[in-house]
């Protein structure tokens, strides 16, 4: 019986190794480990004091608080005295950033599915009543347009203008037009240069001055008023809405027409207009309501999960399959140039997928693409529905298959030899060595991998996409094509329906998504029992 | 070894020391001393917008910052972005007007009459919105639009619609290929590229209501004109002139390659044209299709830049407004702009003054064009109306136009809502 | 006949720290082996097919992703030239700046693989070697989190490094150091799996050996399981280091300014314009960047392919 050796020298038996390595390593596990430790933890600590600080007095309690807690827990562990504790010091370093940067996200999409952010809803509800009320501004019918000079007159800021028609000049304050007499002023090129009585702002004070001249409103008559516009220009400008913030309603001036807050991120009139922009705001359920009744997105669901279901199995069904072919076809260590075989199996790997997806998506294109020029024959890869499908099949096994590949070239030279020697020995023909030894322990190592992949192909975003775009859409389809699967569709129904964008809508579908896949996929690790020896 | 204590006092004093030494350390920066104006643009504007922009900086005594983004960032971390970091200008194409507004990312402008008067009124309308009352929330600087693009070796110029087909089938029977037309659509669809013959059959998208405003409700994907005539497209798609199957490198492949005489492209393929040795091309407009009453018109794309509601927060609101208002509508500064990318510029006496041929060529082809909707309804539009073209282009197997076009104009109306 | 009857046995495969018995030699026989050496170029030539016409369109001058023609209509250097040296086009400087593209990629793939594999390493010996309470639930969510669909994650995360670069600017927006960051909040999943399924394979005695001696649970990690895993950190080490390499979205939005672009973020702009798209340096440009990846696979593949399994001595 020969002992196959670790890849390091050994010592003695029981005894680990003592290569190059393990002796880097075993300097750093004594005392320098111990101060690297308290490095660690020092810098932590301070930085985590800093950010503390700084969100504290920017007023964020909850951020504040929360690093606080967090740090303080992180010291707990790291130099408590609890046995329990050790485990979790290897975990938290991990789960800090699984935290940070995937229960965070999934929180905050979480929240946003309760709101109403799309496009229209934007905005803080105060900002949104600025926004109406400058939208509403509107040039009057009879209103004039002039040429404008900034200046002062005692400390306060005066606007000198030249109405572009009439070519008068006035100067314009809060208190109103006054006429200035031509003699007073001096006019090039139809704008105010110096007039008696008022000096030209110039050079670095212009440029403290926007705020106060986005202030100015010169009243004329009723309630316009002329207005700064730019640098040297200003212009008469009229309200076409109030805002009554009593009764937090704009009222149209001239129709009398109340636009009242409608409870989801609008003002709107008795007939259903919509004052824009709108603001975002919590709606509850409002967007999973949606999903359940409104025809456009429940009608295609089923049939989309379906797909979504199939083109997930069967991806890892048949890069599975092939990849542990070619492993046990590739696995004799007598084949030359092993190293050379794998190494060219693995190049889907080396190129970026996106651009892979596209070079496929030239290759089967029906008129043109070299696939049908080298079979000679025209098949409508992309353009029919259930060949779509099968493009999108084939071309998934096209990126998935070298990492079962790999995964089964390791597995399968992990079975114990003796084990198939002696299934053998008893008489056993190879497949059913295969059947009955090989193929469950394979199943039982590679099964979380498995439900992985079919995870990630259930969210397979880019590869569906970028080769089919979801399509084809038949003329019977709404939204959802011959080929998308839940996540495109999601896509779909957010960003080209309605007015786009509703991220509102797409995290609601997302979670129920979340939810599908997650109850899927703990259901077949039970059923599995992959993580049976995890009690 | 060291007991718990004198751990626990050893990592004391270090959190304290460095704690001290951070929080000592100057963090935040300096207040700047003049005001910048913060610009973005996208990577093939940037160098000529900088310039641009600088000459007005100096001349007012501000500092301008061009900032570097895709387009697709623009518009979406407008959305996103907070005011510390946020632009005061953005440049950006035509149809996010309704968007960007409706999100109140935008704000309205007042450009003298006189500067206005220099403009086509479909370029202003472009950046003009407004549910109840439009206003214009930008300053179109540059047109873009595709143009019919004639191999002169292989075919002439057509006189009309029937006489480009018949010339491009048969410059196909000639060389073989499987289409007569280089029109781009892709198994996704284009509907940006089909509109001069989705126009020329007397399609449109959406009509105006009484204010004059686009109006979402009124779809004209499948109007009775158009089903009327939609029968053309089955014919064209059984001869082969156009095929689904084309897409953007294709298209533009057997143009190259002179196996097409025809290319439906843009300003943006001039380079590889020139480039290609031995092409000698026409750019015209578009021929009219006989006995439809409508002209082939294509889609007009209008660049533009827009100022953003962050500028007052910033408090060069008034600079920005006179930097797009003012400044970059004079055309010396839309020729410059549109000049560096082969554009022809909104401004009609800046347009006069463009010298590249080509460009005037496209400039020329662009009249009577429909600049793209630029309600924010138009995105539940594109996929539709592209599918419905594949749908009944894709050669054997296609199904009846007339069928296609219904289906397309029901699922947008369902979108829509 | 050997049959799998009890969970006792069905685990025992992945154990790898069984002896491996070499087969008894058989005598060699060529006419065994030519089938599967047409089943190899059988399958070489469906991997590397769509590869080939990277290849070719990268040395093409008016090349295109949809040719019929895998030889190039006329060969040219032009395109490596131009996406290395970014060459002015009308005048003007282009935003190209493939050099710094590449080493970013370098730099945030290996951090973020070494990180990862770190991580990861450090919770897989935690449930390998700990029996603690909630050891099955945790694994179970860890798993299950990485499965919540991840374009919307990216509006959340480009907020949090938002908010995180106010406070520290080093690792906020725009910031390879984010990047690394943000990529190393999946270095728990399906890999910390794997990388435990190893580690349980190392046996217990060798821990409890150490143990007896002294050591402290650190430094059995570090001394012990370790060294003794490197095959598995390998193989996740190199899984992790492609799977940044090609990342974009991610990437695409909190990279801003040109010069941090990671490589695949850089070329998505040569064909991210719908009417621009200029293949020829970008297949160029892929051709390059997949260089590094095929020299990592070939160098690690010593560890990858034994390295599942034989790993250490059965004492």
């Amino acid at each position: 019986m020969t002992t196959a050796t670790a890849a390091n020298d050994t010592g003695p038996a029981g005894v680990p190794p003592a290569s190059w390595l393990a002796r880097a390593l075993g300097f750093f596990s004594g005392t320098v480990g111990l101060v690297i430790k308290i490095g660690f933890l020092a810098v932590t600590n301070s930085l985590a004091i800093y950010a503390v600080v700084v969100l504290l007095t920017d007023g964020h309690w909850i951020s504040g608080g929360l690093v606080a807690v967090a740090t303080l827990l992180i010291d707990v562990v790291y130099l408590g005295p609890w046995h329990q504790a050790v485990p979790l010091k290897f975990l938290v370093p991990g789960t800090i950033f699984l935290i940070g940067f995937q229960v965070v996200p999934l929180l905050s999409n979480a929240n946003i599915s309760f709101t109403n952010w799309s496009t229209g809803h934007n905005l803080t509800h105060q900002e949104a009543i600025a926004a109406i009320e400058e939208n509403s501004l509107t040039p009057p019918a009879d209103g004039a347009t002039y040429t404008m000079t900034p200046a002062r007159q005692g400390g306060d800021l005066v606007l000198l203008l030249v109405d572009e028609v009439t070519s008068k000049a006035y100067a314009g304050s809060k208190d109103g037009l006054t006429p200035l007499p031509p003699a007073d002023v001096t006019i090039e090129n139809g704008t105010v240069t110096a007039a008696k009585g008022y000096e030209t702002v110039k050079g670095a004070e212009l440029l403290r001055l926007d705020e106060e001249m986005g202030k100015l409103l010169i009243p004329t008559t009723g309630s316009s008023f002329i207005r700064a516009e730019g640098l040297s220009q200003a212009i008469e400008l009229q309200p076409t809405l109030r805002y009554v913030p009593a009764r937090d309603v704009f009222v149209n001036v001239e129709t009398k027409t109340v636009y009242r807050d409608n409870g989801e991120g609008s003002y709107v009139s008795p007939d259903g207009e919509a004052l824009e922009p709108g603001w975002r705001t919590y709606i509850g359920a409002q967007n999973f309501k949606k999903i359940a009744t409104d025809p456009l997105v429940r009608d295609p669901f089923v049939r989309v999960f379906i797909w979504t279901f199939v083109y997930a199995g069967l991806s890892v069904f048949l890069t599975f399959a092939l990849g542990l072919f070619l492993a046990i076809v590739l696995n004799k260590p007598d084949l030359r140039l092993q190293r050379l075989q794998r190494a060219l199996l693995v190049i889907p790997f080396a190129i970026p997928a996106y651009l892979s997806v596209l070079v496929w998506g030239g290759l089967l294109n029906d008129d043109f693409g070299a696939i049908n020029n080298l079979l000679g024959v025209h098949i409508p890869w992309l353009f029919d529905p259930t060949w779509a499908k099968i493009s999108c099949i084939l071309v998934n096994l096209w990126l998935g298959f070298p990492y079962f590949f790999l995964v089964c070239t390791g597995a399968l030279q992990a079975i114990p030899g003796e084990l198939t020697e002696a299934a053998r020995v008893d008489g056993a023909t190879s497949r059913q060595v295969f059947r009955k030894i090989t193929l469950p322990l394979l199943l039982v190592a590679t099964a979380p991998l498995l439900i992985a992949s079919f995870a990630f192909n259930f969210n397979n975003f880019n590869n569906i996409y970028l080769l089919t775009g979801g399509g084809p859409l038949q003329a019977d389809q709404a939204v959802a094509g011959s080929t998308d699967i839940l996540i495109s569709y999601t896509y779909k129904l957010a960003f080209q329906a309605g007015k786009g964008s509703d991220y509102g809508l797409a995290s609601a579908v997302s979670i129920i998504i979340f939810f599908i896949i997650a109850t899927i996929s703990a259901i077949s690790f039970w059923r599995t029992k992959s993580l049976e020896n995890l009690t | 070894m060291f007991n718990i204590r004198t751990l626990r006092a050893i990592l004391a004093l270090a959190v304290v020391a460095l704690a001290v030494v951070v929080v000592v350390s100057p963090a935040t920066s300096a207040p700047k001393a003049t005001p910048t104006i913060v610009i973005w643009a996208d990577k093939d504007r940037v160098p000529a917008v900088t310039k641009v922009a600088n000459l007005w900086a100096q001349s007012k005594g501000v500092t301008v910052s061009v900032v570097q983004k895709e387009m697709g960032p623009i518009r979406e971390d407008l959305k996103t972005v907070q005011t510390d970091t946020a632009p005061d200008v953005i440049l950006g194409a035509h149809d996010w007007v309704g968007e960007v507004a409706a999100n109140g990312s935008v704000v309205p402008l007042f450009p003298s009459a006189a500067t206005k008067a220099q403009f086509p009124a479909y370029a202003l309308n472009a950046f003009s919105y407004g549910t109840a009352i439009k206003k214009l929330y930008g300053a179109p600087v540059a047109l873009e639009n595709i143009a019919l693009i004639t191999n002169t070796k292989l075919a002439k110029v057509p006189t009309s619609f029937a006489d480009m087909e018949k010339q491009a089938l048969a410059v196909k029977k000639k060389t073989g290929a499987a289409v007569g037309l280089s029109v781009q659509q892709g198994s996704g669809g284009d509907a940006y590229h089909m509109y001069p013959l989705f126009s020329g059959l007397c399609g449109y998208i959406f009509g105006t209501n009484s204010a004059g405003n686009l109006d979402p409700s009124a779809i004209g994907v499948a109007n009775p004109k158009f089903l009327k005539n939609a029968g053309m497209i089955d014919t064209w798609n059984k001869e082969g002139l156009i095929r689904s199957s084309v897409d953007s490198s294709i298209s533009k492949d057997l143009f190259l390659k002179g196996k097409t005489a025809y290319f439906f492209s843009g300003p943006w393929n001039l380079s590889d044209i020139r480039k290609t040795p031995g092409l000698q091309t026409k750019i015209t407009a578009f021929p009219a299709i006989a006995g439809t009453g409508c002209k082939s018109v294509p889609f007009l794309g209008v660049q533009g830049l827009m100022v953003t509601k962050f500028a007052a927060a910033h408090g060069v609101d008034s600079f920005a407004k006179d930097f797009v208002g003012n400044y970059m509508m004079q055309p010396a500064a839309q020729l410059a702009l549109a000049a560096a990318n082969d554009r022809f510029p909104a401004n009609t006496i800046a347009g006069k003054q463009v010298a590249d041929k080509d460009v005037k060529a496209f400039g020329a082809a662009s009249v009577g064009g429909v600049p793209m909707p630029n309600i924010p309804q138009m995105s539940s539009v594109w996929g539709d109306l592209g599918s419905a073209w594949v749908r009944s282009t894709k050669g054997p197997g296609s199904i009846p136009a007339k069928r296609s076009f219904i289906g397309a104009q029901k699922s947008i109306a369902q979108k829509i809502g | 006949m050997t049959t799998i009857d009890t969970l006792e046995e069905a685990e025992a495969p992945f154990a790898g720290s069984r002896v491996v018995e070499a087969a008894p030699k058989e005598p060699r026989r060529h006419g065994d082996l030519w089938w599967r050496y047409l089943i190899s170029i059988l399958a070489i030539a469906f991997a590397i097919f769509p590869a080939l016409y990277v290849l070719s369109a990268a040395f093409n001058s008016v090349p295109s992703l949809s040719s019929a023609s895998l030889i190039p209509s006329s060969l040219t250097l032009d395109n490596f030239r131009e996406i290395l040296t970014n060459p002015a086009i009308n005048g003007e400087k282009t935003n190209v700046h493939y050099p710094n593209w590449y080493l970013n990629s370098m730099i945030v793939a290996f951090a973020s693989a070494l990180f990862t594999v770190m991580l990861g390493a450090l919770a897989a010996y935690a449930f390998s070697r700990f029996r603690f309470k909630g050891r099955r639930m945790g694994m179970l969510t860890l798993l299950l989190i990485q499965m919540f669909p991840q374009f919307l994650a990216v509006v959340a995360i480009y907020l949090i490094l938002l908010r995180t670069g106010e406070i520290f600017p080093v690792i906020g927006l725009n910031s390879l150091t984010g990047l690394v960051l943000v990529y190393l909040g999946g270095a728990l999943g399906v890999n910390a799996w794997l990388m435990k399924g190893f580690f349980d394979s190392i046996p217990n005695e060798l821990d409890e050996s150490a143990r007896v001696d002294g050591a402290t649970p650190a430094q059995v990690f570090w001394g012990i399981i370790l060294p003794l895993g490197a095959p598995v950190l390998a193989v996740v080490g190199l899984l992790s280091f492609i799977s940044t390499m090609n990342e974009y979205l991610i990437a695409g939005r909190l990279l801003q300014s040109t010069t941090k672009f990671t490589l695949p973020v850089g070329m998505y702009g040569f064909i991210a314009d719908q009417y621009g798209q200029r293949w020829g340096p970008f297949c160029a440009g892929v051709v390059l960047a997949a260089i590094p990846v095929v020299v990592l696979f070939m160098f690690l593949q010593r560890f990858i392919v034994h390295g599942l399994t034989s790993g250490s001595v059965k004492g």
